[in-house]
């Protein structure tokens, strides 16, 4: 075979023949999880490119010491968008990508359960990364770190645009997160084969559908603290600074809820990898495939809770810091467990260690030391003195490249030859191996040590002191390995799409179902699919003489199966728990003590109890018109739906009402905490109204064009679960904003 | 006082708590015999009387708000728990009532029983009113029978499924955190009759604030964060204990072929 008709062939699996006509719009209009898939991991890919090069300048100015090569603000940029861009815009788009590749493969699927929500989610990440990057042009980029601590980030200390670059981005990337979240949760629970029962789910896809409830979990935790910056920077908010009764900690715990809960939100994905190469690559199944899933179930959990230990040297108390140490460590459990069951699975196997097992194994063992430096900033007294060193930066370096990158690698190379029917080059894959494991440790082991000898880190430069300026070159130059090895990387992946060994089904002998198409697979996935009766089907179809035993059918929560776009929208209002849920607590804890000034009691409660009152009746009203619809009395369903829209309407107007004359007693978002927390609570109330009434109006207008039959309209009662959590909302923010003041 | 003699001195003979506990000893022996299961009612009912008559009970009558929320705890949690799972296997209560059956009932009812006792009226009046005392620790363990019930019930069928669980008790513990937070970092009290203590009858109170140290403000965050991190620990081992329900194999000696295909 010539290059040419290779290449053409290439091709061929790149676009189907009737595509080559409209080439340009084949992969941008793509609905198919596949392409979306790597759509997601080549922007990924991308912004690697970007972080990366801001790593090598942050290496390039260490290397020695009073270095002039970036000032200090310049210095200040690079760490803020490496951080930022290394965590939104390529480890959570890579792994994105390879759950979606995998996931509706790997259960048997054709697709994802909402392909076209699928695409918004990967576009919207170009979308917040040219928001951030534009930041450049508009007056420089955010200098405040990528976790942004207020009162930094606020507009009297940053007051150049960056900071709100930074945050509308990462709202737009944590919208297209959660609907990722929602997709991979819906995709699993609805898209699953015939016989694919939840138990017999395989430990990547049971890990990625936990991994999508701490998404849909922790990120609107941070679309809360966002949204509140912003109203404190663009509209005179007064939310987290200090000389305005605020509380600048209160952002660091909001930060921090979501923040150590997205450690995990990268962290499992790679565990997700590391167990389904490392079992393959052993030839032996899992060691204790049930420890492994529910310890995934049980980090999930713990990982919500211990938030405070990144908190430790803000002086939250003695008293605090001791519960949450205690907490902190018991994350160690189940974290262990999965790294006992992985080595236990190699122990006793024939193992191969070709490149997708060379990475996961470097990635078990980096883990290793970055857990235990974990654990040893679990203990209070231990963190204080080394939070604000390298030994800091060493530690979450080896989970977020360690672990994080190495599984990543291991998963493209053990995923590639399925996603393009051609194997990546072994050889050049044991080079990029060592170059990145060897670059890796000469970087950031060292920096343990440097961080132990007091190096702070965040600071541009340092002083010449024994043993820094050569601990600091050591590591410059193990990042040029890294750099190295990405480029060798990047050069094997162009290479081997047009020159690779074909991979043929299933090159691995693997036993997921992923390996049960071709590669790569056609557009619906699968012609046939062999039965499923365990977690290994490829094995049991392979081995019919000695199959893996059956994994019994746990009742009917085993295989069930809810309607799609119902349980899309249930779904979306558990993510939309987090969001309120900070919006409320925070106007609790700013307006625990009456003060002078407007405060509740100004509200007109009356009116506001009237409006209200529309609003609870609008739930009866929707129950009505589906009532009428299971009836199958299409003018009953249709008069209780209009009867809705007019009562959300009647809402609707009254809070404007409200609204216009607190602004005409002079009363607007920045007068006073009061003031913000109040218009942000309500506001965001009223903007999910107001969108549950689009949405009301469109199925109104579907209703009226298209006459549903048999009373199959499931939009209607989707709606109404999003209709009744919306008043189940204002239940609470009416309790506590009007009612509370009363009886208080 | 020392803390010595604080805790020999300080033990509330109550005579109702004893007379309830030899009630439940007897009711238990003569409905089910003695069977292994009854260490499990010892061990509630060892609970029991840490949280009424040791010197737990003491510190939670007006001096430390903390003591209170330990005592609540344990009322609500660890009793009740305990008690279900002291049950013969082959009990079955309640199936066909509809409000206890009810999962969501018995959701409201184990976290409204935090909720509600504290608000601000109903936590001073459990402090200063003997009755309202009673009531509360009676509604306690009555309240987290209910919740548990869903997890422990003694039959297999009468419990939530496995995933249903751990969502029940995953956002119990969501709900109870919230509390808990608001409560650690509330800026005015909680309780105020913790932080005035109206009479020193033990004459403990230069003891707590001075020997152990224990301000009222930190004794509020000392009850937030119990009920927000050890409180979320115990729903913790539940779930662990549902996880292991959900992926133990039924005994199948045969290859059992489901249905499906």
């Amino acid at each position: 075979m010539n290059g040419n008709t290779t290449i053409t062939a290439t091709v061929g699996h790149l676009l189907t023949p009737a595509e080559r006509q409209h080439w340009k719009l084949a992969w941008l209009s793509t609905v198919d999880h596949k392409r979306i898939g790597i759509l997601y991991m080549l922007i990924g890919l991308v912004f690697f490119v970007f972080g990366g090069i801001e790593a090598l300048l942050i290496r390039l100015q260490l290397i020695v010491p009073n270095n002039t090569l970036l000032g200090p603000d310049t210095y200040n940029w690079m760490f803020t968008m490496h951080g930022t861009t290394m965590i939104f815009l390529v480890a959570m788009p890579v792994l994105f990508g390879i759950m979606n590749y995998i996931l509706p493969l790997q259960i048997g699927a054709r697709d994802m359960a909402f392909p076209r929500l699928n695409a918004l989610g990967v576009w919207l990440v170009p979308f917040g990364g040219i928001l951030l990057h534009f930041s450049f042009l508009a007056g420089g980029p955010p200098a405040v770190g990528w976790f942004a601590y207020t009162p930094l980030s606020e507009a009297p200390y940053s007051s150049q645009l960056g900071v709100d670059y930074w945050a509308i981005s990462l709202l737009v990337l944590g919208v297209g997160s959660v609907s990722a979240g929602i997709n991979f949760i819906v995709t699993v629970l609805t898209q699953r084969a015939p016989g694919m029962t939840l138990r017999r789910l395989p430990l990547f896809s049971w890990m990625v559908f936990m991994n999508a409830f701490l998404v849909i979990l922790a990120l609107p935790l941070l679309n809360a603290a966002l949204v509140m910056l912003l109203i404190d920077r663009l509209l005179g908010g007064r939310f987290f600074l200090p000389f305005g009764g605020g509380s600048a900690i209160l952002w660091q715990h909001i930060f921090w809820a979501f923040g150590h809960p997205e450690v995990y939100i990268v962290a499992i994905p790679a565990f997700a990898i590391l167990s389904e190469v490392i079992p393959v690559f052993s030839r032996k199944p899992i060691f204790g495939h049930e420890f492994v899933a529910a310890s995934t179930v049980i980090i999930v959990f713990l990982s919500l809770l211990v938030w405070a230990h990144h908190m430790f040297t803000v002086g939250l108390g003695h008293t605090i810091d001791l519960f949450f140490v205690a907490a902190s460590v018991l994350i160690a459990v189940p974290t262990g467990v999965k790294l006992f069951n992985w080595s236990a699975t190699m122990v006793g196997g024939r193992v191969r260690f070709t490149t997708p097992m060379l990475y996961c194994v470097a990635a078990l063992l980096q883990f290793l030391i970055g857990g235990l430096t974990g654990i040893s900033h679990a203990v209070a007294p231990l963190d204080w003195q080394t939070k604000n060193s390298y030994y800091l930066v060493a530690h979450f370096h080896n989970i977020f490249v360690g672990l994080i990158v190495f599984a990543i690698l291991g998963g493209i190379y053990y995923w590639f030859p399925k996603m393009s029917g051609r194997m990546l080059s072994e050889r050049i894959g044991k080079w990029t191996f060592w170059l990145m494991t060897i670059g890796f440790n000469l970087t950031f082991m060292i920096q343990h040590v440097l961080g132990l000898a007091g190096m702070p880190r965040r600071t541009f430069t340092y002083p010449d002191l024994p043993g820094w300026t050569w601990m600091n070159m050591v590591s410059t130059i193990g990042a040029f390995f890294m750099a190295a090895g990405s480029i060798l990387f990047v050069w094997d992946l162009v290479t081997s799409l047009f020159r690779g060994k074909p991979a043929g089904d299933n090159p691995w002998n693997a036993w997921t179902l992923e390996w049960a198409t071709t590669s790569p697979p056609p557009h619906e996935n699968f012609n046939a699919l062999p039965p499923i009766h365990s977690r290994r089907p490829l094995w049991d179809y392979a081995n019919p003489d000695r199959p893996d035993p059956v994994v019994p059918v746990g009742g009917a929560i085993d295989t069930f199966r809810p309607d799609k776009i119902k349980a899309g929208v249930m779904t979306f209002i558990i993510s939309e728990f987090g969001f309120f849920g900070v919006l409320i607590l925070t106007y609790l804890f700013y307006n625990a003590t009456s003060k002078s000034g407007p405060g509740a009691q100004q509200l007109d409660v009356l009116k506001t109890t009237i409006f209200s009152i529309c609003l609870f009746a609008s739930s009866f009203t929707i129950w009505q018109s589906e009532v009428g619809l299971r009836a199958n009395n299409l003018g009953k369903m249709k008069a209780w739906l209009i009867a809705t829209i007019v009562l959300g309407g009647i809402f609707i107007v009254g809070q404007g009402l409200e609204y216009w004359s607190l602004f005409q007693s002079g009363v607007t978002v920045g007068l006073d905490l009061f003031a913000t927390t109040f218009f942000t609570l309500t506001g965001f109330h009223g903007l999910h109204v107001f969108f549950g009434l689009l949405a009301l109006l469109v199925v109104l207008g579907v209703a009226l064009i298209s006459n549903p039959k048999n009373g199959r309209f499931p939009a209607l009662g989707a709606v109404g679960y999003y209709w009744h959590f919306v008043d189940v909302v204002w239940v609470f923010v009416f309790s506590i904003v009007y009612l509370w003041p009363l009886i208080r | 006082m020392t803390t010595q003699q604080f805790f020999t001195s300080t033990w509330t003979w109550n005579l109702a708590a004893l007379a309830s506990i030899a009630a439940a000893l007897v009711a238990y022996v003569w409905a089910f015999g003695l069977g292994r299961r009854i260490l499990y009612l010892i061990a509630g009912l060892g609970v029991f009387v840490l949280a009424l008559i040791s010197p737990l009970n003491a510190l939670a009558a007006g001096y430390l708000f903390s003591a209170h929320m330990l005592q609540h705890i344990l009322l609500l949690l660890i009793v009740p728990a305990l008690v279900w799972m002291s049950l013969p296997r082959w009990v079955s209560l309640g199936s066909r009532s509809w409000l206890v059956a009810n999962p969501f009932v018995g959701w409201i009812a184990g976290v409204g029983a935090m909720w509600l006792w504290h608000a601000r009226p109903l936590c001073n009046a459990a402090v200063s009113s003997q009755f309202v005392n009673a009531l509360q620790i009676s509604s306690l363990i009555l309240l987290g029978t209910i919740f548990w019930r869903q997890i422990l019930a003694p039959r297999e069928e009468e419990r939530m499924s496995p995933p249903g669980a751990v969502l029940y008790l995953f956002s119990a513990c969501v709900a109870c955190s919230i509390l808990g937070i608001l409560i650690t970092f509330s800026p005015v009290s909680v309780c105020p009759i913790y932080a005035q203590p109206p009479t020193d009858r033990l004459r403990i109170l230069n003891l707590i604030q001075s020997n152990w140290g224990i301000t009222p403000d930190k004794d509020q965050q000392i009850g937030g964060l119990l009920m927000w991190v050890p409180m979320c620990l115990v729903y913790l081992s539940a779930i662990v204990a549902q996880l292991a329900r959900w992926f133990a194999h039924p005994v199948a000696s045969a290859p059992v072929m489901d249905k499906h295909l």
